[in-house]
């Protein structure tokens, strides 16, 4: 190790004096093996539909999707945007953005449709 | 950045008693840990941990937070980015969990065999009784905690500001947080889970947003725009429009208050203007002393000179005058004068001084002398021709000058009518071009079966090269049949010469072309927006589709402009829709908490909003308060009181309201030990909530 890279302690020790089971006991081969549950799993395996639906949980409480009329921005600029491009589904303000719109290649169109997470995903 | 970790080491981790409670707000942005009682948390870093490979011994290591940059170039970084132990709001790696608090515990300064008192550790609304209890079990088994309590950093921050009067204890409380915004309503002091919303969206879906957008304007800088430079660009400069759509129209319309609006690389420019003037009052200084001493030197008898200036610090008059030009040579410079004068300057001084021996006469110097002199003529001409040559510069430069701006103004007349010049002188030169190419490649075709001096490759000769052969043969040929005597006479080898020429002429000629090509052709690109340039479709290039830029380096290249991003970002968090998740903004869940708590109370609902309480990291952006304000309004029956009122500290207001509960007499009673997690199982730990008065 490096000088500089030990006097700013930037590494974590492995062995910690307060720790009753040290990290390379618990996981020896360094990275554990378990496969540790995403976010979707957990709520999954928590069968909240066995539960009482008015008590409050995790899923209970997420907010239903908005009232409001859903407001139309310019992909690019950010000004409202009354108008579709039906070829790339971007949505432009005026001409000069138009023109833009049809000049760019099809990586940014997708980028763009992406920050709506309306891009065309190939899985 | 504006918020700064903290990861000294304590020292002071054996003056705590073990009956005092370590408190964490364990937040997907920050963690915070520190004592109970105190208004400070001790340590706060960054919740992410990283973990590269040592470039030198190959091992794998962890490292914690976010840390000097410059110190990971020992370690190769590229397969590990930084990794969060959270997703969306919830713990689920506790692994990454592990090390985290594994850290947080070393830099608080403990020892001894485990950690020895209350945990008091922050979670999110309702978590997942799993993520609940691996987090229990992480702290029992393997630190060796005593008792454990969970709480929700929201309502530890609305007590804390309940304290200090702030919100009523009826009320509710917005908190956009990192990854989530909640809305959880307050009744009697306690938080009503029930009637509690929250939207997955949050400060890092507007820094990404603001990423992604900035990059794709600024492709070239795509790789500059790291997630932590963009943090404190939306920290710096991001704020709430009270109208989405007025603000729009200002900008589209092109206003002066868009341009005022608009941030400009303002703060590179204003670093740069202090340290100018900074150097110009120092260089002023430093002259304003020396013209002192020197009108002093001239006061002082002759006498006294030598001890005078030996207080001085200068040896002779000379070293004084030669100081003072010099300073006020570097502070024209720094005002930002013209350079010429000093040239001029030097110039004379160099000729009378440098050169003493050039107007001597031959005769009259030794034979030394004489070498000196050669030397001397040697640099004056060099010196000249050197001058001549900068000169000659300057006035291309200002020649060049004077071009532009008159085709500026030409532009700036009649910008239709200069775009159709620029683009059929565009259309001319592309042909010209062209043409020059077809003759290059294909008059060997169209001339091969003509004599062209028995070359047999006569497609690939370019006209140049004809030439050459044409004039050998000819003057082969006119010299007469008989024998060979092409080099008799000195004027026979001019025929090189001639032939030479014409090879210079031949290729200088496109270049030329090619170079005013370039010009104009990069000269539409920046004002044309809907110029293509054409590809030229030469068969030896045919994977190239971008002609190279030749385009010089101007200074708009380094800025980047932020207009409409500065409020159209954190509009996501009301129009969460702008992203592609479809839920209901900020304003909207305050109507759907207060719908879901169904009290049909009317006069709960009154107090209810006119007591609203920002707290959470995102509450920072100016306006929120108004545009809040305005969009409740929306929702709520015509007169009905609204206040909304933003925590003391938003950041901090969480960690220091866990602080007061922990520091209480009767939190023991709230918390529960290791005995009760493995005797009561997981029904009851799923029914665990904290009471938050006590």
């Amino acid at each position: 190790m490096e000088a500089e890279v030990i006097k700013a302690e930037l590494v974590l020790p492995t062995h910690m004096s307060f720790k009753r089971v040290q990290t390379y006991e618990k996981y020896p081969k360094g990275q554990s093996k378990v496969r540790w549950k995403q976010l979707k799993q957990i709520i999954q395996a928590e069968n909240y539909q066995n539960y009482d639906p008015d008590e409050p949980n995790y899923v209970n409480i997420e907010s239903p999707p908005s009232m409001q009329p859903c407001k139309r921005i310019c992909d690019i600029t950010g000004f409202e945007a009354p108008y579709q491009d039906p070829r790339t589904n971007l949505r432009y303000a005026n001409a000069d953005v138009f023109k833009l719109v049809r000049s760019l290649p099809n990586e940014y169109v997708q980028r763009y449709l992406a920050l709506r997470k309306a891009a065309v995903v190939l899985r | 950045m504006p918020f700064i970790s903290k990861i000294e080491r304590q020292t002071d981790y054996n003056r705590f008693p073990s009956s005092t409670p370590i408190v964490i707000d364990n937040g997907a942005s920050y963690f915070r840990i520190g004592w109970a009682g105190e208004t400070e948390p001790r340590v706060i870093f960054r919740n992410i941990i990283q973990r590269p490979r040592h470039k030198s011994t190959g091992e794998t290591v962890t490292v914690v937070g976010d840390h000097d940059t410059a110190l990971l170039r020992y370690f190769d970084c590229t397969r590990s980015g930084p990794r969060s132990a959270f997703d969306g709001n919830v713990v689920f790696q506790f692994e990454i969990m592990e090390y985290i608090l594994d850290f947080a515990f070393d830099r608080l300064g403990a020892n001894g065999a485990r950690i020895d008192h209350p945990i008091l550790i922050t979670e999110c609304v309702c978590n997942p009784v799993q993520s609940r209890g691996k987090m229990a079990e992480l702290l029992f088994e393997t630190y060796g905690v005593p008792s454990v309590a969970f709480g929700v950093d929201a309502a530890f921050s609305y007590k804390y500001n309940q304290l200090r009067g702030i919100c009523d204890k009826d009320g509710l409380a917005i908190c956009p947080g990192f990854t989530t915004t909640h809305v959880i309503p307050f009744v009697d002091g306690e938080p009503v889970y029930k009637g509690s919303s929250r939207t997955n969206i949050g400060g890092y879906h507007v820094t990404d947003n603001l990423k992604q957008l900035l990059s794709l304007k600024y492709p070239h800088h795509m790789a500059r725009f790291t997630w932590e430079k963009i943090e404190d660009l939306k920290m710096e400069h991001c704020y709430i429009a009270p109208d989405y759509a007025l603000e729009a129209r200002l900008f589209q319309i092109g206003s002066k208050e868009a341009e005022d609006k608009t941030r400009q690389g303002q703060r590179l420019r204003e670093m740069a203007e202090a340290k100018r003037s900074s150097r110009v009052n120092e260089l002023e200084n430093q002259l304003h002393g020396l013209e002192f001493l020197l009108q002093q030197l001239g006061q002082v008898q002759e006498e006294e000179t030598p001890s005078f200036l030996s207080k001085t610090g200068y040896v002779s008059k000379q070293e004084i005058e030669s100081t003072l030009t010099k300073v006020s040579q570097s502070l024209r410079k720094a005002k930002g004068e013209a350079k010429v004068e000093q040239a001029d300057n030097e110039e004379k001084a160099d000729s009378s001084d440098k050169y003493p021996l050039i107007n001597v006469p031959d005769n009259m110097l030794t034979s030394e002398q004489l070498k000196e002199k050669k030397r001397q003529i040697f640099l004056k001409t060099t010196t000249e021709g050197r001058q001549r040559a900068k000169q000659k510069r300057v006035e291309e430069e200002l020649e060049r000058e004077r071009k532009t701006r008159e085709d500026e103004e030409q532009r700036l007349e009649n910008p239709e009518l200069y775009l159709e010049q620029m683009r059929t002188k565009y259309k001319e030169l592309c042909e010209k071009v062209e043409q020059r190419k077809r003759l290059k490649t294909n008059g060997g075709h169209a001339n091969g079966n003509s004599s062209s001096g028995g070359v047999g490759r006569g497609e690939r000769l370019n006209a140049a090269q004809r030439e050459r052969m044409r004039l050998l043969t000819t003057a082969a040929f006119d010299r007469g049949k008989g024998e060979d005597n092409f080099g008799a006479k000195d004027e026979d080898w001019q025929l090189y010469k001639l032939m030479s020429k014409d090879n210079d002429d031949d290729d200088d000629g496109p270049d030329e072309i090619e170079a005013e090509l370039a010009r104009v052709c990069s000269r539409l690109q920046e004002i044309d927006p809907a110029f293509v340039p054409k590809p030229e479709s030469t068969p030896s290039q045919p994977t190239t589709a971008e002609i190279p830029r030749v385009r010089p380096v101007t200074k708009e290249d380094f800025q980047v402009v932020l207009g409409v991003e500065r409020f159209r970002c954190p509009e996501i968090l009301f129009h969460p829709i702008l992203v592609g998740i479809d839920q209901a903004g900020v304003d909207e869940m305050v109507g759907v908490s207060i719908r879901r708590l169904s009290t049909k109370n009317e006069a709960l609902e009154d107090r209810l909003t006119s007591s609203i309480f920002m707290t959470g990291g995102c509450s920072l952006f100016p306006g929120i308060n108004e545009r809040l304000e305005a969009g409740i309004r929306m929702l709520r029956p015509c007169g009905s009181p609204i206040k909304v009122e933003r925590a003391s500290d938003p950041v901090l207001d969480a960690w220091r309201g866990a602080s007061v509960y922990a520091a209480n007499l009767q939190f023991q009673q709230q918390a529960f030990s290791r005995a009760d997690f493995y005797e009561k199982g997981e029904d009851w730990l799923r029914q665990y909530q904290l009471r938050y008065t006590l």
